[in-house]
């Protein structure tokens, strides 16, 4: 008998731990993710799912409509000056938290000054040196830090740089809430995408009182300290149209409508739940069952096939469909007016082009790690090789998803006024003969390329992350293509993620994948990935012309003319130099039921506005 | 009995201590900075330096010593420390503390570990006592099919053909997620298969070992029916290893559960752990090895105690 007593003790415990944790009603929407939210403080985000509930969460001072225009979100109005370097915000009087406080011009400054200060740790704290003096802030607070901590330290001491620093930002950055409603900001240099950059999630306010309870000062580093307990439920104040209802860490998230929002007869679903489902299979199970009404990307393998069933489906309705939208309705209206997919033919699933290029590196410095010569230094082999790739043939068998070649960095038709250049052609014939002027010739017909003084060229070391199928599949169909059209050999180095990446950043790499999504409507948001100074400049592509260019660009006040210059930087990377081979546009994939699901934007940045959407029906 | 725990006990902080030092070792020989994202934009590098300082990630040995002192309360003790046993926070997911992540996936990993096990006990005791009592008959060879299958098939096969069959299609159970016993079943169950494959064979094994034994002949000798003698003597002694595999299994279903987790989506430390791994989160890598060794030691010493008083006869060393 003593054996039964730990078994019914445990089976107690079970009944009693299961009971303790009981589902809670259905939440208007449900959303899942393959991962959680990172962080809910906006001056720390820098991922996709974290700036999408930062646009739940808080309100910036403008924000994006379902076409990606701006409309207008704290700030009523705004205005700028003729030089394009002064602009005022009038910030709307019934902005509140969600403790009832009124938004203030004084809430901006506050958040915009955390991530100006290298305490904050901002991934987008480059977004915010277009102000003024930021960057001076900036690199004077690092100098300051650097220079305290050598000193020894001291609490009082630490108080003091403290106090400079709020003098310094004060003198030097261009940043002023002029009354409570009213802000000012003064820009670098003039900025025709800045209310793009305004609208982007790391720039909305946090609430001062409440983040200022969990901040202390270092006294032996004079750092500011940041405890982030107060992004938790029940102490996260907010302005958007939600506020934070549970939060446990991998599980789900709950929004509840935040009653004191200005707006908030047009939060659509008044309660949200986003749930964290890691495996692919297991999300579109659970979308199939009903559980989810929205998955926000589709990353099981069959999801080609499952676009397939889409394409059969619209196929079959081709008639009726473009009459509907001749008649002005969107997709997913027309499409809801369509009669119900039957059999293998699906409606519920949507690949849309997004603000983002697939790309391979390669590797421009002058000498390998191993210290021998970089054939890939010359930008006759890199067109070579970026000509011997049939991109539409990798989108139709590899990846399957029929994404849209890219030519260039910038996508076509994602920006007003822009298009960017062509880029190089899918020509073999003229790959080899570039490859031939550069050098590269059979010389003693063994099949293998020499160069003038015979040495042969070498193994390619093509470096690829394998967390996804995605990279693995890529290369291999372009190692292929390289070995067939050049006759040279390459050789695969597939890496976990972090192994990648550091590999990527040690220039250990000939060929490396890459792959960039813009985060404003403006070209220097790919173009800046190629100069020379920038941090995330991995193939340490360094060409004075096309850094000038980009220098002109900014001081240029003529909108047509600036983009003019781009276009001319941009023709310098993807049809002379080449440190990037584009391969196509990253499309996303999304299930919902086009019937029941309005509010998405199918535009190409995807910023959703989760108020907005809303599901019909029981 | 007590000097044997006490002198168990005084081994504890020894273990944990090489687990950990080990764990830091290969840890910190993982390339990269847990701070910098795996896609997109990087940090500033006077940022990334700032904050390498901030969390000892610039110097091993600060971080060895400074995070060991704050997660056993010595920092607590000598007042560096607000809290007794501070994990530290998350490098990846700055708005929690390991403490917080490991308070809210702890109970749900345990709650999945012995449900599982429970039901492990009870379909391979089942299966065994059936293949047991009629070796080498249809019955026992289905059993043994049964078995075959439930160690052989990975438990993310099954898991996925359990979803498909009862949630997506049947539609009796959620498709994963937590929060109440209904989530509870599949997963459980796809936990407890292997377990309950070995259980089985340990069963069935000791079953027709004890049948044939002597004293199970005594005793039909005297008039017992076979189902008497199997329940009330064959079954008693052939449970035996089974009990002995339990202490270990459990400790697995515990900690070894993240393929399940990830195919239900179950918020357990296990997936939290091999995300921590992925992503070098060093804080959480090391909360998690130190309270899960910490467990296992004390866990395991349970099960030995359990042991000897169920069957006094098991001498404890």
């Amino acid at each position: 008998m003593r054996i039964a007593v730990p078994f019914v003790f445990i089976l107690t415990l079970l009944v009693a731990a299961m009971y303790l944790d009981r589902p809670r009603p259905r939440a208007d929407l449900v959303i899942a993710m393959t991962g959680d939210v990172f962080t809910l403080d906006p001056q720390r985000m820098s991922y996709m799912q974290d700036l999408r509930m930062a646009r739940a969460v808080y309100e910036g001072l403008v924000c994006t409509d379902l076409e990606g225009r701006i409309i207008p979100g704290v700030a009523k109005s705004w205005e700028v000056t003729e030089d394009g370097l002064e602009w005022t915000f009038h910030l709307r009087e019934d902005a509140r938290w969600s403790n009832g406080d009124p938004v203030t011009a004084d809430d901006f400054v506050y958040s915009w000054r955390r991530a100006m200060l290298p305490d904050t740790a901002s991934d987008y704290s480059s977004f915010f040196f277009h102000v003024r003096g930021a960057k001076d802030f900036f690199d004077w607070r690092s100098e300051a830090l650097a220079e305290f901590a050598s000193g020894g330290g001291g609490k009082e001491q630490a108080m003091d740089l403290l106090e400079r620093t709020d003098t310094k930002f004060d003198e030097l950055v261009g940043l002023d809430a002029v009354d409570p409603h009213t802000l000012k900001v003064q820009l670098r240099n003039p900025l025709p995408y800045f209310l793009d950059i305004v609208a982007f999630g790391a720039l909305c306010p946090v609430h001062r009182e409440t983040v200022e309870g969990y901040v202390s000062i270092d006294p032996m580093t004079g750092r500011i300290q940041q405890e982030h307990g107060w992004t938790k439920p029940g102490l996260l104040v907010s302005n958007g149209p939600y506020a934070l209802d549970d939060w446990r860490y991998k599980r789900n998230m709950r929004l509840k409508a935040n009653p004191h929002y200005w707006n908030d007869d047009s939060t659509r679903s008044r309660t949200i739940e986003v749930r964290s489902i890691e495996d692919p299979n297991t999300a579109v199970l659970a979308f199939e069952t009903g559980a989810v009404d929205w998955l926000p990307s589709v990353n099981a393998e069959y999801r080609a096939d499952m676009l397939e069933q889409r394409k059969q489906y619209l196929a079959t309705h081709e008639q009726r469909l473009e009459e509907l939208l001749r008649d002005g309705h969107g997709i997913d209206h027309a499409i809801a007016q369509l009669p119900k997919p039957i059999g293998f033919q699906r409606r519920n699933i949507i690949a849309i082009p997004t603000f983002g290029t697939d790309f391979y590196g390669f590797n421009c410095r002058p000498m390998l790690n191993d210290g021998n010569v970089n054939p890939f230094a010359d930008p006759a082999v890199r067109r070579a090789f970026s000509m011997s790739i049939d991109k539409p043939r990798l989108a139709e068998f590899v990846t399957r998803m029929n994404e849209p070649s890219a030519g260039s960095l910038v996508p076509p038709d994602s920006i007003d006024g822009y298009s960017p250049p062509t880029g190089l052609p899918y020509d073999p014939e003229r790959a080899r003969a570039e490859l031939a002027n550069a050098g590269w010739i059979d010389r003693d017909g063994d099949g293998a390329l020499e160069n003038t003084d015979g040495t042969p060229f070498p193994v390619v070391d093509l470096l690829y992350s394998t967390g996804a199928p995605r990279y693995k599949d890529l290369s291999l169909a372009m190692k292929d293509m390289w070995e067939k059209a050049l006759g040279v050999q390459v050789q695969m180095r597939g890496k976990d993620t972090k192994f990648y990446k550091e590999d990527l950043k040690q220039g250990e790499f000939m060929i490396g994948r890459g792959g960039w999504y813009g985060d404003y409507r403006d070209p220097t948001t790919f173009l800046e990935l190629c100069h020379t100074d920038d941090g995330n400049n991995d193939r340490k592509y360094s060409c004075e012309e096309f850094d000038g260019l980009l220098a002109q660009a900014a001081a240029e006040l003529d909108p047509a003319r600036r983009m003019q210059i781009l276009q001319d930087a941009e023709r310098i990377l993807v049809e002379r130099d080449l440190p990037i081979l584009p391969l196509m546009h990253f499309v996303v994939v999304y299930m919902y039921e086009p019937d029941r699901i309005t509010g998405l934007s199918h535009e190409m940045q995807l910023n959703q506005y989760l108020s907005r959407i809303h599901r019909s029906g029981p | 009995m007590a000097a044997l725990i006490g002198r168990r006990l005084m081994q504890l902080p020894v273990i944990v201590l090489v687990v950990y030092t080990l764990t830091f070792c290969l840890a910190w020989l993982i390339p990269g900075n847990p701070l910098e994202n795996p896609e997109g934009r990087r940090p500033l590098p006077e940022i990334e330096e700032a904050m390498k300082k901030q969390y000892n990630l610039d110097d091993p040995v600060t971080f060895y010593f400074d995070y060991l002192a704050k997660a056993t309360g010595v920092a607590w003790v000598a007042g560096d420390s607000t809290q007794p046993f501070d994990l530290g926070p998350s490098l990846l997911h700055p708005d929690w503390t390991v403490n917080e992540i490991l308070a809210d996936g702890l109970p749900v990993s345990i709650t999945l570990g012995f449900t599982s096990i429970l039901l492990a006990c009870v379909l391979g005791i089942g299966a065994g006592i059936v293949g047991g009592l009629k070796p080498n008959t249809a019955w026992d060879f289905f059993s043994q099919v049964l078995t075959l299958i439930g160690i052989s098939l990975p438990s993310f096969v099954i898991g996925a053909v359990l979803l498909i069959l009862f949630a997506a299609k049947l539609g009796w159970f959620p498709v994963g997620g937590w929060g109440g016993i209904q989530y509870l079943v599949l997963p459980a169950l796809t936990l407890s298969l292997p377990f309950a494959a070995y259980i089985a064979r340990l069963t069935r094994f000791g079953m027709i070992e004890q049948m044939k034994s002597d004293h199970a002949r005594t005793a039909r000798a005297k008039g017992l029916t076979r189902m008497q003698v199997a329940t009330r003597h064959a079954l008693k002694n052939s449970f035996l290893p089974v009990l002995s595999y339990l202490g270990p299994a459990a400790a697995m279903a515990m900690t070894g559960s993240f393929v399940v987790e990830a195919v239900f989506a179950v918020p357990g430390i296990g997936r939290h752990f091999v995300d921590a791994v992925l992503g070098k989160d060093l804080t959480l890598i090391m909360g998690v090895v130190l309270v899960y060794s910490t467990m296992l030691i004390i866990f395991n010493l349970v099960v030995d105690v359990l042991y000897h008083w169920i069957d006094p006869r098991i001498q404890m060393n």
